[in-house]
């Protein structure tokens, strides 16, 4: 009966969907006031995210003709689920839910798949705005996922193991891998934002050119599902960059690692939003260039690097 | 590849006046575009006629939304030609600092549509919120900040005390600073130039063939500018340059139209320094003796023309408008053929529409 309650405060609260929950609406708000007070605005207040969901769950839910209504209604859940198991395996205040060989091939896998659910959403519900949005966003996939997988691959290869734990517990022995790797950081903070499609690489959600991409015709609480997933995808993302590259929430000071760790999430998302107010958006092909003239081979050659050190 | 049909317009994000473009794309390439104008259309050539001409100085200056203040210009101007008025030297001063703030205030608010459109949110932030410098001194001025209701025939119905010429001298240096930080975003960052450069190009000699005028062509490397060519109001005595360049791309544009602001302040602080005395308007007689008159200005997008005819009452026989605007839409098809679709609304932005103004 213990085992039972236990694992459902981990599926239900922590770190499971409410802690994801607040740190997702939280992580929200600090971004959206970033950019507000750079931009010169006033921003929104601390309930603006909780208000956004709430008003958009009790919202009508409606979807074209022409959409697949099974499809469209089942895909911002896998894209919530994939991000939701993501997070058990990634520790999370020095304690992951699961540790094993591998599981930072599994977070990856499972933070790629709304990447996957995004793209069919746009190709199934009915919408020119939402096909181009849906090709754009595979598109890109290709552009940022491969540096970025290669990016996390850095650390592992060094630490000889592909457990998130155990990346971050060898760096609280030696020294924080963003020092070995700066330039692996580098990718992978791109790679990120690609990922994430924030600004300045949100193409396939560019509002200018074809409404909200992929999401155009998702409404009602299909559309707060899907803010939903990609708003903890971005918490769950930042928490494993911070155990791959900054050192988990291990220090050698007498702080709470609660705080050590919370601190450098913060750092993450604070660069994430100056990053989003500073350039404006590239155009597909530009970023096609990018990632495959720029990222890739950079990528390639740090691998390669770490892979002779390593020897 | 196969062929999709997009439709931009008539409600688009990327329009903030409607209009409609059918753009026939392969894969983000775009085929081809086809063009539909009409969708605010007023019908107001004909209300012209069924007013008078003091009446219609409220009209004109209803056409549009963001050159107000150009449009009854143009008019009294022709009006006051018929009338054979001569016309105090300070209300033509004063109108021509309207003209000025007007052509700062529409260049920024162009700045910052461009900025959004490219998905550079902050410089719309930054030009948004520098704009309402120009807008507040114009609201000051006349109680208004779009609508202006400054010229009547015969002069202006505004006037400038000293303390307040001050007061607007030293925001004009404010929003100097600003635009040096514009500038400087649009010379250096990489960003912004890979979604600008080589955009929306067109040739000179397009140009010339559309008759395109304004900005648009100056940014082609047409020296073209009726402030200068054909000196109306108080321009013949201000010392100004002609703003040109030669890349005739969207960053050309951009270019160009954020160093005529710059110019346009360097006018409105010899104007508001040189200030002449004297009266502020003279008195029009109802009647306007039978005529046609055409009249010209620089408006923010280039030359508008207005055509007046009197048949001796106190209504015009014919008012035709003809605005900057409708050179532009008609290359857009030209400009439109070949670019990605992500560059849609960089062209469209580019060109700076006024659809209200071309409808009517």
């Amino acid at each position: 009966m213990g085992d039972v309650l236990s694992a459902l405060f981990t599926l239900l609260v922590f770190p499971g969907f409410g802690f994801l929950f607040f740190c997702a609406l939280v992580f929200q708000w600090i971004d959206r006031q970033v950019a507000a007070r750079l931009q010169g605005r006033i921003g929104p207040p601390w309930f603006q995210p909780l208000a956004d969901f709430i008003k958009l769950m009790a919202k009508e839910d409606v979807l074209p003709a022409g959409a697949h209504q099974r499809a469209c209604a089942a895909l911002p859940m896998v894209s919530l689920a994939a991000v939701l198991t993501a997070a058990l395996v990634i520790p999370i205040n020095n304690h992951a839910t699961s540790v094993f060989e591998g599981d930072l091939i599994v977070a990856l896998f499972l933070l790629s798949l709304p990447a996957l659910a995004y793209f069919l959403a746009g190709w199934l519900s009915a919408s020119v705005f939402s096909v181009v949005g849906g090709s754009r966003a595979l598109l890109q996939y290709f552009a940022y996922e491969v540096p970025f997988l290669m990016a996390l691959g850095g650390p592992a290869i060094l630490c000889g193991s592909w457990s998130i734990s155990r990346i971050a517990a060898q760096q609280s022995q030696t020294v924080w891998m963003i020092v070995v790797q700066p330039v692996g950081f580098l990718l992978a903070f791109v790679g990120l934002i690609g990922k994430l499609k924030r600004s300045p690489f949100d193409i396939p959600k560019a509002k200018s050119e074809i409404g909200a991409g992929p999401l155009t015709e998702f409404s009602g609480r299909k559309l707060a599902l899907w803010n939903l997933s990609l708003d903890m995808k971005t918490v769950v993302s930042i928490f494993l960059l911070v155990n791959v590259f900054l050192g988990g929430s291990l220090t050698p000071f007498a702080v709470p690692a609660a705080l050590i760790f919370g601190v450098k999430a913060l750092l993450i998302l604070l660069a994430l939003s100056v990053t989003g107010v500073l350039y404006a958006r590239l155009r597909i092909d530009q970023l096609a260039i990018l990632g495959w003239r720029g990222l890739a081979p950079l990528a390639l050659v740090q691998t390669l690097i770490v892979i002779l050190m390593g020897v | 590849m196969n062929r999709m049909t997009i439709p931009i317009g008539p409600q688009h994000p990327a329009l903030k006046e409607p209009l409609s473009f059918l753009l026939t794309v392969e894969g983000e390439r775009i085929v081809e575009g086809a063009l539909r104008i009409g969708y605010v259309h007023r019908g107001l050539e004909r209300i012209f006629q069924n007013r008078n001409y003091i009446q219609n100085v409220h009209v004109v200056e209803r056409v549009c939304g963001i050159c107000s203040h150009i449009h009854t210009t143009a008019y009294c101007q022709g009006v006051e030609a018929l009338l054979g008025l001569e016309i105090p030297p300070r209300a033509l001063c004063l109108r021509t600092l309207l003209c000025e703030l007007e052509r700062i205030h529409s260049h920024l608010l162009w700045l910052g549509v461009l900025a959004e459109h490219i998905g550079f949110t902050t410089i719309f932030m930054y030009a948004w919120r520098d704009r309402e410098i120009v807008l507040d001194i114009m609201e000051e001025l006349s109680g208004g900040r779009v609508a202006h209701a400054v010229n009547v025939i015969g002069g202006v119905r505004i006037d400038l005390d000293q303390e307040r010429v001050q007061s607007i001298l030293t925001r004009l240096d404010e929003l100097e600073q600003q635009i040096e930080t514009f500038l400087g975003v649009i010379e250096h960052e990489r960003t912004f130039q890979v979604r600008t450069r080589g955009v929306g190009h067109l040739s000179a000699e397009q140009v010339r063939r559309y008759c395109v005028v304004g900005p648009v062509a100056r940014a082609s490397g047409v020296d073209v500018d009726l402030r200068r060519d054909a000196p109306y109001a108080a321009y013949a005595g201000l010392d100004f340059r002609v703003i040109t360049a030669e890349e005739g791309d969207v960053w050309a544009r951009t270019m160009v139209r954020t160093l005529e602001v710059v110019e346009s302040l360097r006018i409105c602080r010899q104007l508001l320094r040189g200030l002449p005395g004297g009266p502020l308007s003279v008195r029009a007689a109802r009647r306007v003796p039978p005529g046609e008159v055409v009249s010209r200005c620089e408006a923010p997008r280039g030359e508008l023309i207005y055509y007046i005819r009197s048949d001796g009452s106190d209504r015009p026989a014919r008012i035709k408008i003809r605005t900057p605007t409708l050179t532009t839409l008609i290359t857009l098809p030209d400009q439109l053929r070949g670019v990605n679709t992500a560059d849609v609304p960089t062209v469209l932005s580019g060109v700076d529409l006024c659809i209200a103004c071309a409808d009517r």
